[in-house]
C-alpha cells in the first residue's frame, strides 16, 4: 500500500472513532486490527506495550467509580453499572483512536514522508525532516562532548555560566555543521523549490481500501451510526 | 515557503533536530522519573520551556514567517518516527506549541523580545490544557464527568472547597506562563549570543524578515 492509503486510513479511522456511538466501537477496533494484520504489522507492536493497555484500561477502572450513581458494591467500593458502560465506551474510543494513528501515519517510514512532502509541494520540509532524522545522533554526541568539556574545565563551580556556555557552544557548533550541509546540497544542485516531484503512484490496494472505507461510511450513514 | 533557501531549510532541520534530541534524551529521563500518569507538571514545564527556547532561538537564524512552526513540524515528525513508537499526545503538543509561538511572533511586524516571551509563555502554558483537550478527544465526552467528580472527591478528601481546584489550576498556569516567558526571553538573548560567537549580525529589534 502507498503512503496515501495509510493517510486515508488514519483520517477515516480517527474520524469514525470520534463520531460513532459506543456499541459500534468494537467493530471499528476489529476493522483496524484487520488492517494492521494486512498492511501494518509493525504498528501492531503497540499492543504489546503495558503502557498502551494502562492508558486504555484506565477508563474501565475509573468509569464505574466516578460516573453515574453507585448501584453495586464490590467489596468496599461503590460502583455504577452506568459508569462501567461509559468506561468501556471511553476505552473503546481511546483504543480506536490510538490504533488509527499508530497503524496509519505511525507506520510511515522517513522515505515515505519525504516522498509525500515532495508530492505535496513541500520538498524543503521533507529535506529538513530527513536531515534532522539523520543528524540526531551526531547532534546528541556533539552536545555530550561539549558538556563533558565544560564540566572537565570546572563548569561545576559556576553552573549558570556553564549552562550558558553549553547552550551557546552547542547551537554555534550545530550551525557550523549546517554550513557543511548547505555546501554539500549546493554541490549536488539541490533545489527545494524547483524540479519535478518524484512520482508516488497509487497501488491497487489503495483503491480497494478506498472502496472499502467508502462502503463502510455509506453503511454507517444509512444506519445513522454517526 | 517558496522564499525559503536551502540554508533556511537546513537551519529549520537543525533546530528541529536539536529540539528532537532534547525530547528524546531529557524527555525520556523525565518520563522515567515522573511517569505521565502521575505527574505532568514538571515534565511539561521543563520540556516545554526548553523546546520553546530552542525553536525561538532558531527564529534568529531563519528570519522568515512560519519558521518556528516548521521547526515544530520537524520535531513532531521526529517524535513520530522515533523508536518509542507513534504517540498522538506528544505529536499534537509539539505541533500546537509551534503554532502558538508562530502566532505570537506574527503579532508584531518585526521581531521583538516581547513577542519571543509571549510565544514562549503560550507554548509552555499549553501543556496545562493539552492534557484535558487530548483526554476529551481520545476518551470522549464522558471524561468531563470524570474530571468534575475527581475534583469533588479530591476536594472532599483534602477538606478543601471545590473552588480551590480552580485556584490551584490558575497558579499552575501562571507558573507555566512565567517559565515560558523566561524561556522566550532567554531565546532572544541566546540567539544574540550565538550570533556574536559566529560573527554573524543578530536580528535587531525592528528587523523582522517577514
Amino acid at each position: 500500500m502507498s503512503p496515501w492509503g495509510y493517510l486515508l486510513f488514519t483520517g477515516w479511522a480517527a474520524l469514525t472513532a470520534i463520531l460513532v456511538k459506543g456499541e459500534w466501537l468494537p467493530g471499528l477496533a476489529l476493522f483496524e486490527l484487520a488492517f494492521g494484520l494486512a498492511w501494518s504489522r509493525q504498528g501492531l507492536r503497540m499492543l504489546l506495550r503495558p503502557r498502551f493497555w494502562a492508558f486504555v484500561l484506565t477508563a474501565v477502572v475509573v468509569g464505574p467509580l466516578l460516573i453515574g450513581e453507585p448501584d453495586v458494591w464490590l467489596g468496599p467500593f461503590p460502583l455504577s453499572r452506568e459508569g462501567l458502560t461509559a468506561g468501556w465506551e471511553m476505552a473503546g474510543r481511546a483504543f480506536g483512536l490510538t490504533l488509527a494513528f499508530g497503524l496509519g501515519i505511525g507506520s510511515l517510514s522517513l522515505s515515505d514522508l519525504v516522498l509525500l512532502f515532495d508530492r505535496l509541494g513541500l520538498r524543503g520540509l521533507g529535506f529538513a525532516t530527513a536531515l534532522a532524522m539523520n543528524l540526531l545522533g551526531a547532534l546528541e554526541e556533539m552536545a555530550g562532548v561539549t558538556w563533558q568539556t565544560i564540566w572537565l574545565r570546572g563548569g561545576a563551580r559556576r553552573p549558570p555560566a556553564a549552562l550558558k556556555h553549553f547552550l551557546v557552544t552547542t547551537i554555534a557548533n550545530t550551525l557550523r555543521y549546517g554550513d557543511d550541509v548547505v555546501n554539500a546540497a549546493a554541490v549536488r544542485a539541490f533545489d527545494p523549490n524547483g524540479g519535478r516531484p518524484a512520482p508516488l503512484p497509487l497501488h491497487r490496494a489503495d483503491f480497494w481500501l478506498a472502496a472499502l472505507l467508502a462502503g463502510c461510511s455509506g453503511l454507517l450513514l444509512l444506519l445513522k451510526v454517526y | 515557503m517558496s522564499s525559503y533557501t536551502v540554508r533556511d531549510w537546513v537551519t529549520v532541520g537543525l533546530f528541529g533536530a536539536l529540539w528532537g534530541v532534547v525530547e528524546m534524551t531529557l524527555g525520556s529521563y523525565l518520563h522515567l522519573l515522573f511517569p505521565p500518569e502521575a505527574n505532568t507538571f514538571l515534565t511539561g514545564v521543563v520540556m516545554g520551556g526548553i523546546g520553546a527556547a530552542v525553536a525561538l532561538t532558531g527564529r534568529h537564524f531563519v528570519p522568515r514567517r512560519g519558521s518556528v512552526l516548521l521547526i515544530g513540524v520537524v520535531t513532531a515528525l521526529i517524535k513520530l518516527l522515533s523508536p518509542g513508537g507513534a504517540r498522538l499526545g506528544p505529536f499534537v503538543a509539539i505541533l500546537v506549541e509551534g503554532g502558538l509561538m508562530e502566532g505570537a511572533l506574527l503579532l508584531s511586524r518585526s521581531l521583538r523580545p516581547w513577542t519571543f516571551a509571549l510565544g514562549g509563555a503560550l507554548a509552555v502554558g499549553w501543556s496545562l490544557p493539552h492534557k484535558f483537550v487530548m483526554m476529551r478527544l481520545v476518551y470522549g465526552a464522558d471524561v468531563v464527568e470524570v474530571f468534575y467528580k475527581m475534583v469533588e472527591e479530591g476536594s472532599r478528601m483534602l477538606g478543601l472547597d471545590p473552588s480551590a481546584a480552580v485556584l490551584i489550576m490558575a497558579i499552575l498556569l501562571v507558573i507555566r506562563l512565567a517559565v515560558g516567558g523566561l524561556a522566550g526571553w532567554g531565546a532572544w538573548a541566546l540567539g544574540g549570543a550565538v550570533a556574536r560567537r559566529l560573527g554573524r549580525r543578530r536580528v535587531a529589534v525592528g528587523e523582522g524578515g517577514h
